[in-house]
């Protein structure tokens, strides 16, 4: 596949009919400085790392050891200063903003510790929200089935009808989960999705998120729990600026 | 990627935005409808007040394009003027005479023919011996006047007596204020008809004046028939008659002596060029200069040019100003907005709308917003219109049938467009620019 092919390429290669041995996300020494008021700081300092799919990876590091900022990175919210990153084997280094609009709807779902619901929409529209986005369209009725379909796998299809003041925080992160796999991604990204939940609500979390590499799909999960990280196939620690 | 897709998500999420901040959006369409308003209102006066100028200029000037001729004071002319008019529908001959309608021997209230106010008109005034103006009886004893106003009856008015040939109404457009006008198919009367204009109408209702008419010069005393009232535009008292009717009582001449104050003036349509040849050929004819013989063209609205241009300054900008408190005001909740807003651009980012997409969907929003304001303001502005019109209407004839103008309608528009462009750019391009990852952190 090269580099240049469209988005679409890369829908159209769904996770049981790839390559097996092509990484989903495969990272060489990557590298970001952020730049605040007056001072520069290197965060990212050579970051190695590989994901395939079904796999799944616990991310540990001391808070503003720089996690969050290589999700945003792996999520192409923002672009690395060095390294590289291949996407399902496509170099997305350097991708320019509207094809990383693109491949983040095609390619990804985000859960942040913050749930990021939508208060003036049900959970079900919160979920389809993710559907209404300008990349393609679906029509009212299937946007619908597929959001149930997703509030079902979640066990939380009877809270379709409630607004997010309504649901209990670990109701809420499932609708947030549910958004995130509702376009069937290929790389679910966790920022400490248990942050605000207590253990037990935090435990059923993380069993959903688990639940969906099962399907294919590839798990980055940022979290400061050791026993939620020992769930996952491989932990990993952020220190100083590189990954080990 | 269609364009249809695209296009439907807008609609969805910018649906979703309005419906989740319906207070705020009917706040920001509040202060844009007033503005609308203003605007409609401001252009809907600046017409109606341009049109009641133009209409007072037509009725005391002449329509737009009306030729005037004055022909030469000789002894005759205005026989000749009258003769070669006299079949023709395309100009109409105006003369004018003093006449004095009321009791036979007495004064004029108004003497000199000015305007009738109060009591007394500006003419010259009996005045009492120090110089404070007197009050006059029917039996013509005057005293000076008290402070209770003492209304003289039974006095006689003094007014300006204007022939026509035909119908005056093409080139002057009176409004008939009661009555009818002067028709000009029957055959003449031996009893003349007139038709007041407002200002004698007004006299008449306030001095108790028999109707009998002297008339300068005329071989008899007549009683005229008011058949009707029109506003002529003038503001002293005149009447209108039918010169074929008032030649039956003085000779043609004397009603067009200058020596008298009478004078003769013509007035034809644009397409009536070969009248002026043929009064030149038929003055000369008569041993006339026929260079004597004046011509001018009536233009009314280039008289009014240089006082329309100031108002129309004047209105535009009232409506520049109304227009840019509805910006602001849906800049200001477009602004706060998009603050409340900037978790759900970043999720909506995050998700893989394009954020060129996201900022045109704010925009779209203020200005669906700008525009369905705009519409609701038109709405209410024609409403308001008709109901205004209807009640003035009695009082002012020219707003009888005001319709809605269209320039108001279309500066209503491109009002809210404009404020919803301009109102919704800033907070779109602010949208725009939020970072995802920044807000994912907090
Ligand atoms: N825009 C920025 N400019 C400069 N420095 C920044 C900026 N954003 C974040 N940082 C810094 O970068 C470092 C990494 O931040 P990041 O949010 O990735 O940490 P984290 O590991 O996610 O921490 P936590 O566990 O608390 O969420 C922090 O020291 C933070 O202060
Ligand atoms: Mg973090």
């Amino acid at each position: 596949m090269s580099p240049t092919s469209a988005p679409q390429a890369i829908d159209a290669v769904g996770p049981g009919e790839a390559d097996q041995r092509v990484p989903l996300v495969r990272i060489t020494g990557l590298t970001k400085t952020l730049t605040g008021q007056e001072t520069a700081r290197t965060v990212l300092a050579g970051v190695d790392l590989t994901l395939h799919r079904g796999d799944s990876v616990a991310v540990l590091g001391r808070s503003g050891s720089g996690k969050s900022t290589l999700l945003s990175l792996i999520g192409l919210f923002d672009r690395p200063d060095g390294g590289e990153y291949l996407l399902d084997g496509q170099d997305v280094t350097r991708v320019p903003e509207r094809r990383a609009a693109a491949l983040r709807s095609a390619a990804f779902g985000f859960v942040f510790q913050r749930f990021f619901l939508l208060k003036h929409l049900t959970a079900v529209q919160n979920v389809s929200m993710a559907l209404v986005n300008g990349q393609g369209w679906l029509p009212r009725r299937k946007r619908r089935a597929k959001a149930m379909a997703a509030l079902e796998l979640m066990g939380i299809a009877h809270l379709a009808g409630h607004r997010p003041p309504r649901l209990s925080g670990g109701e809420q992160q499932r609708v947030a989960i549910a958004r995130a796999l509702v376009r069937e991604p290929r790389v679910l990204l966790a920022d400490e999705p248990t942050g605000a939940l207590d253990t037990e609500t935090g435990n059923l979390v993380i069993e959903a998120l688990r639940s969906a590499t099962d399907r294919g799909c590839g798990l980055i999960l940022v979290t400061h729990d050791h026993d939620h990280a020992a769930k996952m196939n491989r932990v990993t620690h952020l220190v100083d600026g590189v990954l080990t | 990627m269609t364009l249809s897709g695209r296009l439907r998500s807008s609609l969805i999420i910018g649906g979703q935005g309005i419906r989740a901040r319906k207070l705020r959006t009917f706040l920001s369409m509040l202060s844009l409808f007033l503005g609308v308003l203003a605007v409609v209102a401001v252009q809907a006066g600046s017409v109606i007040a341009q049109r009641a100028l133009l209409s007072d200029l037509e009725m005391t000037m002449g329509r737009d394009g009306t030729l005037q001729l004055y022909p030469p004071g000789d002894d005759g002319a205005s026989a000749i003027v009258l003769d070669a008019v006299a079949d023709r529908t395309d100009a109409v001959a105006m003369t004018r005479a003093r006449a004095i309608v009321g009791e036979p021997g007495l004064r004029p209230v108004n003497e000199g023919g000015g305007p009738i106010d109060g009591g007394l008109g500006y003419g010259p005034q009996p005045m009492g011996p120090g110089g404070e103006a007197m009050a006059c009886d029917a039996q013509g004893n005057c005293a000076p006047a008290g402070q209770e106003r003492v209304v003289p009856t039974g006095q006689a008015i003094e007014l300006q007596l204007l022939a026509v040939s035909g119908d005056i109404r093409q080139f002057r457009p009176f409004r008939l204020e009661s009555g009818r006008f002067l028709d000009f198919d029957s055959a003449p009367s031996l009893a003349p008809r007139i038709v007041l204009n407002k200002h004698a109408a007004e006299a008449f209702t306030q001095f108790h004046v028999p109707a009998e008419m002297r008339i300068e010069g005329a071989t008899a005393n007549t009683t005229p028939r008011v058949i009707g009232v029109v506003d002529d535009g003038g503001w002293s008292p005149a009447a209108y008659v039918r010169t074929d009717e008032l030649v039956n009582w003085m000779p043609v001449d004397f009603l067009t002596d200058p020596t008298q104050g009478g004078s003769v003036e013509l007035l034809a349509a644009p397409s009536a060029d070969d009248l002026e040849r043929v009064l030149r050929a038929r003055l000369a004819a008569n041993g006339m200069n026929p260079d004597e013989l004046h011509v001018q063209t009536i233009q009314a609205l280039k008289e009014m040019e240089s006082q329309l241009a100031l108002m129309r300054w004047i209105f535009l900008g009232m409506a520049v100003l109304v227009l840019l408190i509805g910006v602001a005001g849906i800049l200001n909740v477009g602004l706060a907005t998009v603050g409340e807003r900037v978790e759900e651009f970043a999720l909506r980012r995050a998700v893989g709308t394009p954020r060129l997409l996201l900022a045109g969907i704010v925009l779209a929003e203020t200005l669906l917003t700008g525009l369905l304001t705009a519409v609701a303001a038109i709405g209410a502005g024609v409403v308001g219109l008709e109901g205004a019109s209807r009640l003035l209407a009695s009082r002012e004839p020219f707003l009888a049938d005001v319709a809605f103008p269209w320039q108001a309608g279309v500066a209503g528009v491109i009002a809210g467009v404009a404020a919803g462009v301009l109102g919704g750019l800033v907070p779109a391009i602010r949208a725009a620019r939020i970072p995802i990852a920044t807000v994912m952190r907090a």
